[in-house]
C-alpha cells in the first residue's frame, strides 16, 4: 500500500459483524473498512451473505454481534431511517417504487419539501422538487424526466430513480445490491458510467455483483465472502477474474462450458407464424416461425422486451396466441391448458421466479414437487405423502447443490435469490420432458452455479432433449447455442447456426440492424 | 301523461340532497381504500356516526332554545367523531391483528346494526323513560340562496337547500386538498400502491393506514347524519338501507378518485329523485315505489358492467402488510 492511500479517511468500518438466521450463520465475524471515495465490490456465491451484510449496513437487519463505525463513530443502525440520517443509501435487488406516482413524487416520498398556500395551508412543493431532481440528474448523468409516471418507464430508468432517491437525500455511501442483474448490456455500460461519476463526485459505493468483468471495470477494491466469512480483500489492480473466482468457490473455475452438439435429430417444437398481442392489441410476438430439434439448443437472443418472454410464455401455455401454431412433435398445443402442456412434455423455467416459478411461503420440498404433487408417489388416493416430498427434495438438494438452512423444510422466502433459482432449475430438469424452455436460467447466480447450470443444460441436450434458451446475456447465448435466433421488436430477425454468427453480428441484429442496412 | 306536472326543481334539490351525503361517504371509502384497506364497513360506519350524532341531540335538547340550530351543527361533529372511533375497530382488526379485511368489514356492519338498535332502545327506556327505537331530531332548516336561486332551472339547486350540503362541500373540498396536495395524502396513496416502498422511505405504514381508516369513519359519519336529517328526521335502524354499499359502487365507478366519484354520486342522486318524481306522472301505484327506490342500484349495476373493466383499483388493496417479509 502506498503512503498516499494510507491517509484516506475510513468512511465505514465493520468489526466482527455477525448475523444468525435459524439454522445458518449468514455473516460470520466480518470485519472490513471502506474508504471515502472508493468503489468497493462484494463478491460471493449465492447465499454467501452479501445481501445480509448490505442489509445490516442499511439498517434492515441488526447484527447479532459486532460493531459498525461510521466516520470513526460507533453507530447503531436500527432502521433504514437511521441509515439515511447517517447518509447511507441503498438500491435494493427489487425496486421499491410507487407505480402510479411520478418520478419526482417517488424521489421525495418521506422527505417532501413543504410550502404554505395563503400562509396557512401546507402543501407538497412538487415544483421545487422537480427542479432539484433535474439538477441532480444533470450533475450525475442520470437521464430521467421527473414528471414521467413510474409504470410507464423501463427498468433501467426506474433504477436511475432509485439512485436519484439516494442522491436527493445527500447519501455519501451508496449500496447497490446486484444492480446489473436485470439490465441489458447497453444499460449496464451506462450504469457503470454513472457509478464512475459518483466516485468522481466524491461518493463512496458498495457494489454487490456476480459479474467479475464489471468489478474489473469500475471497482477499486473487492471483498470476497464465502459461507458467511470474509475470505479475501484485494485491490483490483492486483487481482484477476480467475483469481477472484477461485477464491469465491474455493477451486478453479472454467469460464466456458461449450461443447458442440453430438447429433441433431427430429423436430420436437415447431412454431409457425405465431402472433401474440398484449391487452391493447399491440403485437408482442409478430409472425415468428422456427423449429427446435432433439439434441439442439436453440437460443433466442435479443435486448429485453423484444418479445422473447411472451414467446416462451405462449409455448409454455401461460398466454394464448392470437394467431399461428405451436406444435410439439405431432400435437397442436393451442388447445391444451398448462397442466396438459406439462404432461405433454414441456419443462419451463420462467423469467419471474418469485411470482411464477415458486410459492414463496411454501417449504422447499413442496415447491420442488409443484409439477407432480398430484401423482404417485406424492399423492395416493388423494392423500399427500410427506415422506415422498422430503425424500424427493433431499435428492434434488444434493444433485443441484441447493443451499438451504433447514433442508427440505426451509421456507423458500428465506432462501437467497440464487438458491431459489437453482431449486426451479432442478425441479424442471428432473421432469424428463422432451422440450425444456429456459428463460434467463442463470440470472442472479454466482459463476460457480452458472457453470454448473450451463453444464446441466448441455447434459440435457446430449441426452437428446430439445432446448429453447432465452437469455439476455450474449455470452451465455454464444456459449451454449447450436442455433441462434435473434429477436427484435417482436420479430425473429435472423435464424442461423451458431457457428455462422459472431458475437458482434448477433449484437447488431439485437439492435435491429439487418443485413441490408 | 302530463309532463308539465313534473317537478324539475324537486328532482334537482332532492337529487343533490341525496348525492352529497353519498359523496362524503364515498370519499371516506376512498381514503380507506387508497391506503390499502378494503372498506365494506361504510354502511356500519355511517349508521354508527348517525347514532352518535342523534344521541347527542336527544340528550342535549333541553339545553338549547327550541329554535336553535346549534345542536344540529354539533351533531355533525359528534357523528364524525363516532364514525371515526367505530372505524378504529376496523383499522385495529385489519392492521394490528391482520384480519381479513372483507370479513372485518362485514362484521363491523353487523355489529353496528345490532349495537345501535340495542343501545337506542335501551337508552330510550332507561334514561329518557320512553319506549322507542328511535332518537328524534329537529327538522333541519332549509335555505334559499339569494340571487343564485333565480337562475332558470339550475336555480333549483339553490332553493330549499339543507345546511349539510354546505358542510359536506367544505369538508369534501378539504378532503380533496388533504389527499392530493399534502404530505399525508401522498403517504396515504403510496400505502395503497406499494407499502414496502413507503416503509423503505421511512414512513410508518400502519400509522398512515390507521389514520386513513379513521378519517373514512368520520366522513361516513357525516354522511350518515345527513341522511338522518334528510330522509327521516330521526335516527333508527331504518337508516341501514344499503347507502354505504351504494357509496362503494360510486367510488369504484369513480376509479377511487374524488372528482369522478362526485360525478357518479350526482348520477345516482338524480336517478333516484327522478324516479320518485316521475312515478306520479306515469300513474304508478304505491307498490312500484319500492321498485323505483332501486333505480340507483340498477344504474350502478349497468354502469359497473359497462365501465368496470377499465377500473384500476389501488395495487395493494386488501394486502396485509407484514414488515418482516422481504
Ligand atoms: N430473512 C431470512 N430468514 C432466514 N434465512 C435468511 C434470511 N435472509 C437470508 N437468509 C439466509 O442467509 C444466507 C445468506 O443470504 P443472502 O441473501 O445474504 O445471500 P447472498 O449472498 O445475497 O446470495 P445471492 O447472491 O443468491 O443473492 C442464505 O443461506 C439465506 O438462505
Ligand atoms: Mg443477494
Amino acid at each position: 500500500m502506498s503512503h498516499n492511500e494510507q491517509h484516506k479517511e475510513i468512511l465505514l468500518e465493520l468489526r466482527n459483524v455477525t448475523k444468525h438466521f435459524p439454522g445458518i450463520t449468514a455473516c460470520d465475524a466480518i470485519s472490513l473498512e471502506i474508504e471515502q471515495g472508493e468503489i468497493y465490490a462484494i463478491l460471493g456465491e449465492n447465499g454467501a451473505g452479501k445481501s445480509t451484510l448490505a442489509s445490516m449496513i442499511f439498517g434492515l437487519y441488526q447484527p447479532d454481534e459486532g460493531q459498525i463505525f461510521m466516520r470513526g463513530k460507533k453507530v447503531h443502525i436500527d432502521s433504514p431511517n437511521k441509515a439515511v440520517a447517517l447518509d447511507i443509501g441503498m438500491v435494493h435487488q427489487h425496486f421499491k417504487l410507487i407505480s402510479n406516482y411520478t418520478v419526482a413524487q417517488n424521489i421525495i416520498l418521506g422527505d417532501e419539501p413543504k410550502k404554505r398556500a395563503l400562509g396557512v395551508f401546507p402543501y407538497v412543493d412538487i415544483k421545487s422538487a422537480e427542479d432539484r431532481i433535474e439538477q441532480l440528474s444533470k450533475d450525475y448523468g442520470l437521464e430521467v424526466d421527473p414528471r414521467a409516471t413510474i409504470s410507464k418507464i423501463g427498468v433501467s430508468t426506474q433504477q436511475r430513480v432509485e439512485i436519484l432517491k439516494m442522491l436527493y437525500r445527500d447519501a455519501e455511501l451508496l449500496i447497490f445490491d446486484e444492480p446489473t442483474a436485470m439490465l441489458t448490456p447497453q444499460e449496464i455500460e451506462s450504469l457503470l458510467t454513472v457509478i464512475d461519476n459518483l466516485r468522481s463526485q466524491g461518493k463512496t459505493v458498495i457494489f454487490i455483483t456476480h459479474k467479475l468483468d464489471e468489478v474489473m471495470q469500475v471497482c477499486d477494491r473487492c471483498a470476497i465472502l464465502a459461507g458467511g466469512k470474509l475470505v479475501d480483500v484485494s485491490h483490483i489492480k492486483d487481482t484477476s477474474p480467475a483469481k477472484m473466482a477461485a477464491k469465491m468457490v474455493g477451486r478453479d473455475i472454467e469460464f466456458s462450458a461449450k461443447r458442440p452438439s453430438k447429433q441433431i435429430e427430429e423436430t420436437v417444437l415447431s412454431v409457425q407464424n405465431l402472433r401474440v398481442e398484449d391487452s391493447t392489441g399491440f403485437p408482442r410476438v409478430d409472425d415468428v416461425s422456427f423449429e427446435v430439434r432433439a439434441g439442439e439448443i436453440f437460443a433466442v437472443a435479443g435486448v429485453s422486451g423484444s418479445g422473447q418472454v411472451e414467446l416462451a410464455d405462449t409455448i409454455a401455455g401461460l398466454v394464448r396466441p392470437k394467431r399461428g401454431k405451436v406444435m410439439l412433435k405431432e400435437q397442436d398445443l393451442a388447445k391444451l391448458n398448462v397442466r396438459k402442456h406439462t404432461e405433454s412434455g414441456i419443462a419451463y423455467i420462467p423469467e419471474d421466479r418469485q411470482s411464477v416459478g415458486l410459492i414463496l411461503d411454501f417449504a422447499l420440498d413442496q415447491n420442488l414437487a409443484l409439477r407432480s404433487y398430484y401423482q404417485t408417489p406424492y399423492c395416493k388416493t388423494s392423500l399427500l405423502n410427506q415422506k415422498a416430498f422430503s425424500d424427493h427434495a433431499d435428492k434434488l438438494i444434493a444433485d443441484f447443490d441447493i443451499r438451504c438452512a433447514r433442508g427440505a423444510k426451509t421456507p423458500v422466502r428465506g432462501m437467497s435469490g440464487g438458491n431459489q433459482q437453482k431449486a426451479i432449475v432442478g425441479r424442471e430438469i428432473e421432469q424428463d420432458a422432451d422440450l425444456l424452455i429456459f428463460v434467463q436460467p442463470t440470472r442472479g447466480l454466482d459463476i460457480g452455479a452458472i457453470m454448473s447450470i450451463r453444464k446441466r443444460i448441455l447434459d440435457e441436450r446430449d441426452k437428446g432433449k430439445a432446448i429453447l434458451l432465452i437469455s439476455l446475456e450474449l455470452d451465455e447465448v454464444m456459449d451454449l447455442a447450436d442455433t441462434i435466433g435473434v429477436m427484435y421488436a417482436g420479430k425473429m430477425l435472423e435464424v442461423a447456426p451458431a457457428t455462422d454468427l459472431s458475437m458482434t453480428k448477433v449484437g447488431e441484429y439485437m439492435m435491429g440492424v439487418t443485413a441490408n442496412d | 301523461m302530463n309532463f308539465a306536472a313534473i317537478n324539475y326543481s324537486a328532482i334537482i334539490v332532492d337529487g343533490l340532497s341525496f348525492a352529497l351525503p353519498l359523496l362524503i361517504i364515498a370519499i371516506g371509502g376512498i381514503y380507506s381504500e387508497r391506503s390499502g384497506i378494503v372498506n365494506l364497513a361504510l354502511e356500519g360506519l355511517l349508521g354508527f356516526g348517525a347514532f352518535t350524532g342523534a344521541l347527542f341531540v336527544a340528550s342535549t335538547v333541553s339545553l338549547f332554545a327550541v329554535t336553535s340550530d346549534v345542536p344540529m351543527y354539533l351533531s355533525f361533529v359528534l357523528a364524525a367523531l363516532g364514525g371515526a372511533i367505530f372505524a378504529m375497530l376496523h383499522a385495529a382488526l385489519c392492521i394490528k391483528f391482520m384480519a381479513n379485511q372483507v370479513i372485518s368489514g362485514v362484521v363491523i356492519n353487523i355489529l353496528s346494526v345490532a349495537l345501535t338498535g340495542f343501545l337506542t332502545s335501551t337508552i330510550n327506556a332507561n334514561i329518557f323513560g320512553q319506549a322507542s327505537e328511535r332518537f328524534m331530531l329537529q327538522t333541519s332548516p332549509r335555505w334559499d340562496i339569494p340571487y343564485l336561486m333565480e337562475i332558470p332551472i339550475l336555480g333549483a339547486a339553490f332553493t330549499r337547500v339543507y345546511p349539510f350540503i354546505f358542510i359536506i362541500l367544505i369538508v369534501a373540498a378539504f378532503a380533496w386538498y388533504l389527499l392530493y396536495k399534502t404530505r399525508f395524502g401522498l403517504h396515504v396513496r403510496a400505502a395503497g400502491d406499494n407499502p414496502q416502498a413507503l416503509d423503505a422511505a421511512g414512513i410508518n405504514v400502519a400509522r398512515v393506514r390507521f389514520t386513513a381508516v379513521a378519517i373514512s369513519g368520520a366522513l361516513a359519519g357525516i354522511g350518515g347524519m345527513s341522511f338522518a336529517y334528510s330522509i327521516s328526521t330521526n335516527f333508527s335502524p331504518a337508516i341501514y338501507m344499503g347507502f354505504g354499499f351504494l357509496a362503494i359502487a360510486a367510488l369504484i365507478f369513480g376509479n377511487w378518485r374524488i372528482v369522478p366519484t362526485f360525478a357518479a354520486c350526482l348520477i345516482f342522486g338524480l336517478t333516484r329523485s327522478a324516479a320518485f318524481q316521475l312515478l306520479p306522472v306515469f300513474d304508478a301505484g304505491a307498490a312500484v315505489i319500492d321498485l323505483a327506490m332501486t333505480a340507483p342500484f340498477v344504474v350502478t349495476l349497468l354502469l359497473l358492467a359497462i365501465f368496470g373493466k377499465k377500473n384500476k383499483m389501488p395495487r395493494a388493496l386488501g394486502e396485509i402488510y407484514d414488515k418482516s417479509k422481504r
